[in-house]
């Protein structure tokens, strides 16, 4: 098991964790039409990091004369921050930097703007980040579709248990561009409207930009009593289709399974799920849970108050849901009316008290992956 | 001199290796991947929908597991699919970019999109294969042989795993770098040092 | 219409990358998806919707739309040929 030290989340609600979740707690999102964004020929319904604010919080801490993307920007004002609430020293040998992110710098590809080409490549974008704090070890980037951010607190923790490292800090990061956006329009994926995440009437996903920071250790020592933990997490492919979610829901059954080992169903607080809101992820994802019979405890999706983070969904989305079991609360699936999975669901509508001590995320994506954690509060 | 390792792939741009025996792949009109496809007489009509980087961590993993006696129709749970390189995605990354770029000619080509993600190939390989345990994509600068072990080690910590099929699997701009193993749990402790070897 | 079925044989071929296959391989009127005939999937289908947007300046809302449109090469050429824009 690997300890919270810290955490961040930088996105439209917020720049500072607690800022993002009680946003998410008073129901607030900054979803909107977008219409005038990357110019396309088609708007689309998300959330951009306001770039303006950006900038006036990192010209504050940087120290370097290099250029910055807003990519870059967004994932070292997070570990920044994240590491101003630790005395941990970042430059130090005994710690790791794991970047997670599908996409990176990717909209160099459009045009270069006087970046150097090889920007575009995620382990540069990396490098950077760690250089930006004087840290020599060589990142690690895991790049693994929607369940990046859980394979990345998963290599964390793998690494912190077998030594190779004391303190691992997680970021993970994804902006939209023209690259982003018209990708998942020519997949018909988006809502042109608020996403409606295990809805009846849902029609699709709407994507966001975000870049959030856990830094894990190995250990309590110093640690307030309510600190949470990675007390397991486990990976597995559906083998079934490259972009469609399984018809079972077998693969995320299986990495809910691998998880669940150690723990009974009712200490389960709440399930963080994915519920992009498409049809076929929130249909299969009710099947796996009610497989694994988690069906009558509570499952929410933050995927209306952020939209679809991307490489930072698993680390924003647990973060989120970290600050909720601390505050003993389940969150509600905002924007939901009517439940309406295949398999029905036990799908709170207002935000609810609750007593248990864990919770679990789940996440699936393309490539067929899946991804399940298992957090624990220590007190 | 694959001592430590049950199977291995090696694809170069000229070359390719299976277990130190090099195969005959006879050039057409057609690309290197297609050709290597051919040569390996191989019947999946899905490879024809691949990106470059997906073909070639497909045959990296086909050749492989060519003598594994592996079975393909049953699912298995207890196999990982790791793979690390250096592009990540560029080189599709770069194709779909060309169906954007033009405003008068904006197509977005979601068969292309797709292979956007570099986990694709793993993916694709686990299909083929029905491997149900984990997959993963890490990117790293050069294939340090080290850290790729760390990933490897590292699938093998859930336990439910007997084996796993890892490769360094890059490919950008026509350039095929590929080395792909089938490793079992105790098989673990040479193969940092076999990496090394097989890669160079 | 024949004309039409051949032209949209060769051009499925080409963006589905049906590799080794000519327009005389596929049967007109058989499904274009599930298991038999062409057997395309979901990938496929969106990238039928850009062909015909592409060729035909015919647009299509959704995947679930081109269900019927796209049942057989037949049903396609018949909704080109009353949809057409180009």
């Amino acid at each position: 098991m690997i300890y919270q030290i810290s955490h961040n989340i930088i996105s439209s609600l917020g720049f500072t964790s607690e800022d993002n979740y009680r946003a998410v707690k008073s129901g607030k999102t900054n979803l909107t039409l977008q219409d005038k964004a990357f110019s396309l020929p088609e708007p689309f319904f998300g959330s951009l990091i306001n770039e303006e604010l950006l900038d006036a919080e990192f010209s504050i801490i940087n120290t370097k004369s290099i250029r910055y993307t807003k990519f870059e920007k967004a994932a070292i004002l997070s570990v920044y921050k994240a590491l101003l609430q630790t005395n941990i020293a970042a430059d130090a040998p005994n710690v790791q930097f794991i970047l997670s992110t599908t996409k990176g710098n990717v909209h160099l590809l459009e045009n270069l703007d006087g970046f150097d080409a090889e920007r575009v490549y995620l382990w540069k974008s990396a490098q950077l980040i760690a250089e930006f704090f004087g840290n020599k070890n060589e990142p690690i980037v895991i790049s693994n579709a929607s369940i990046s951010g859980a394979s990345a607190q998963i290599t964390a923790k793998r690494m912190l248990e077998a030594n190779e490292c004391d303190y691992a800090i997680v970021v993970g990061a994804d902006m939209l561009s023209k690259f982003v956006v018209s990708g998942f329009q020519s997949f018909k994926a988006l809502s042109r409207e608020l996403c409606k995440p295990y809805d009846k009437n849902r029609v699709g996903l709407n994507l966001g930009e975000a870049a959030a920071t856990i830094i894990y250790g190995k250990t309590a020592q110093q640690l307030p009593a309510d600190t949470i933990v990675l007390a397991a997490g486990a990976m597995a492919n559906d083998a079934n289709h490259i972009s469609g979610p399984s018809r079972t829901g077998a693969g995320l059954f299986l990495a809910i399974q691998k998880t669940m080992e150690d723990i009974q169903p009712e200490e389960i607080a709440f399930i963080n799920a994915h519920g992009t809101a498409t049809a076929y992820n929130d249909d299969m994802e009710s099947l796996a849970l009610t497989s694994a019979h988690l069906n009558n405890r509570p499952i929410n999706s933050l995927k209306a108050y952020f939209g679809h983070t991307l490489g930072a969904a698993g680390v924003l989305e647990s973060i989120i849901s970290s600050l909720a079991i601390i505050d003993n609360t389940i969150l509600k699936t905002n924007n939901l009316q009517e439940q309406g999975t295949v398999a029905p669901l036990n799908t709170p509508t207002e935000n609810q008290h609750c007593n248990e001590h864990a919770f679990l995320k789940v996440l699936s994506g393309f490539g067929g992956s899946n991804a399940a954690l298992l957090f624990k509060k220590t007190k | 001199m694959n001592a430590g390792i049950t199977s291995y792939c090696r694809i170069t741009n000229d070359k390719v290796i299976v277990n130190a025996q090099t195969i005959d792949v006879p050039r057409t009109d057609s690309s290197w991947l297609n050709d290597i496809y051919h040569a390996a007489n191989i019947s999946y009509p899905k490879f024809f929908k691949m990106d470059n980087l997906a073909k070639a961590g497909f045959l990296g993993a086909e050749l492989t597991l060519q003598d594994v006696g592996i079975d393909k129709t049953e699912p298995k749970k207890n196999i990982a699919v790791v793979c690390c390189n250096r592009s990540s995605s560029l080189d599709d990354d770069t194709a779909y970019q060309q169906t954007i770029q033009n405003p008068a000619d904006y197509y977005p080509s979601p068969a292309v999109f797709v292979y956007t993600l570099a986990n694709i190939v793993t993916g694709e390989i686990s299909i083929r294969n029905k491997i149900m345990g984990e997959s993963a994509f890490y990117v790293m600068e050069h294939c340090n042989p080290q850290k790729f072990c760390s990933f490897v080690r590292g699938a093998f910590s859930d336990k439910t795993i007997d084996a796993c099929l890892c490769g360094w699997t890059e490919y950008n701009n026509g350039n095929c770098d590929v080395l792909f193993l089938f490793v079992t749990r105790n098989e673990l402790n040479d193969l940092e040092l076999n990496i090394e070897k097989l890669y160079r | 219409m024949e004309e039409l079925i051949t032209e949209l044989k060769k051009e499925i071929i080409d963006v589905l990358n049906l590799e080794g296959m000519t327009p005389d391989d596929i049967d007109s009127d058989a499904p274009m998806f599930g298991d038999e005939g062409l057997a395309l999937d979901s990938i496929d289908a969106l990238e039928l919707i850009v062909l015909l947007e592409k060729n035909y300046g015919i647009k299509l809302a959704n995947a679930a739309a081109g269900k019927e449109v796209f049942k057989s090469v037949r049903t396609m050429a018949e909704y080109v040929s009353k949809n057409r824009t180009k």
